[in-house]
């Protein structure tokens, strides 16, 4: 009897050392994971800037989508004319993204603008951190665009 | 003794046929464990010659040099200011007068600055936010059209110099930082710009556009 409580508590010991050890990598993981290069970010504003524009957003990539969020479209016109955009993009997932973007601009028309300008950039944000990408009109007749965005597989 | 011999000789033919079969087809598992993964690589290996846009992510990118998408997104950098601080809208002449300086790549990638300065051109020219002068100064751009306006403006009698005026000069350097640790290399290229006011010999504008590359070998990009 004693002899199987021993047992006993020799097979629960060595479950909860099972158990604490699982926990215990578990944790271990999470905060390697979020670790390896995450960022904590503090901002101040709570609420949508005054030249917060609508987007529209069309998903090809829901993993992209996903992970990486366009938070908030600002337009505003610059000190030479013409138009500036800037989108804050967040990194909600656990691992450094690198990714690509174009801005094309579209006159009131609705036609894009051909330019020099609009060439494919490319940029990294943090795990948990956020980038603004910023974007000048290639002219003063320029009155809204389009952002294309792809991320690296690796 | 012919026939014993022959009894003799045949099972030792099937144990040799046997053990030859064996190594035949250890041969084979040796050759299709080898040969599997060159095969399952070749496709990614051997990639066939097609087109991608100019500036492309998916474009070949190299650490040790400047390539196409780092000149891209200098030129693109560029003009974003320019348009931004409105500085041309700031000359005398309209649209603004642009001499084109010396622009110096003092890096170890041996690129033409022509990639860089020939795009900004293009956009400042076509939209109409400048006008370069290909005219002005000793080593002229256009030659030619500098000796017909001299011709021209020798024969009205006109001897004041010089014909173009132009608000504005541009000149630039691009640099590097090379660093590495083990086998990584990191290197930044620094692109930079100026515009000189030529009336008052101030500098109007300026930017700084930096691109770093970080890795141990060239890739194509994604």
């Amino acid at each position: 009897m004693i002899c199987t409580t021993n047992v006993t508590t020799t097979k629960s010991s060595a479950h909860r050392a099972l158990r604490a050890t699982t926990v215990a990598t578990f944790i271990t993981a999470a905060i390697a994971v979020a670790g390896c290069g995450s960022v904590n970010t503090t901002y101040t504003r709570t609420t949508p800037a005054d030249s917060a524009v609508a987007a529209q957003t069309r998903v090809n990539d829901l993993f992209q989508q996903i992970f990486l969020t366009a938070k908030e479209v600002r337009m505003n016109r610059t000190k030479g004319g013409p138009m500036e955009v800037q989108i804050d993009v967040e990194n909600n997932g656990f691992a450094y993204k690198t990714f690509s973007y174009r801005f094309d601009w579209v006159d009131t028309a609705g036609n894009v603008i051909p330019s020099q300008l609009s060439v494919w950039k490319v940029t990294n944000v943090p795990s948990g951190g956020s980038t603004v990408i910023r974007a000048i009109a290639p002219s003063d007749d320029a009155s809204d665009f389009r952002l294309q965005l792809r991320q690296s597989e690796s | 003794m012919l026939a014993t011999r022959l009894r003799f000789v045949h099972p030792t033919r099937v144990i040799f046929h046997h053990t030859q079969r064996t190594i035949h087809t250890t041969m084979r598992i040796r050759s299709v464990i080898v040969l599997l993964p060159i095969a399952l690589l070749a496709p990614v290996a051997c990639e066939r010659a097609r087109y991608v846009d100019t500036g492309s992510p998916e474009g070949v990118i190299t650490v040790g040099n400047v390539d196409m998408q780092d000149i891209l997104k200098a030129s693109s950098g560029m003009l974003e200011s320019l348009a931004e601080t409105g500085v041309l809208k700031t000359a005398k002449n309209k649209p603004a007068q642009l001499v084109m300086g010396e622009i110096v790549n003092d890096t170890s990638s041996r690129f033409d600055v022509g990639e860089m300065t020939y795009r900004m051109r293009e956009q400042l020219v076509n939209s109409g936010q400048a006008a370069v002068v290909t005219t002005f100064g000793n080593t002229p751009e256009d030659k030619q059209a500098q000796e017909v306006l001299r011709r021209e403006k020798f024969l009205k009698g006109e001897t004041s110099e010089p014909l173009p005026d132009p608000d504005f000069s541009l000149t630039g350097k691009i640099t590097q930082v090379k660093r590495s640790a083990g086998d990584t290399k990191q290197v930044t290229y620094t692109f930079r710009l100026t515009l000189t006011n030529l009336r008052s010999g101030l500098e109007v504008w300026t930017k700084t556009v930096d691109m770093t590359k970080l890795g141990n070998k060239n890739a194509v990009g994604f």
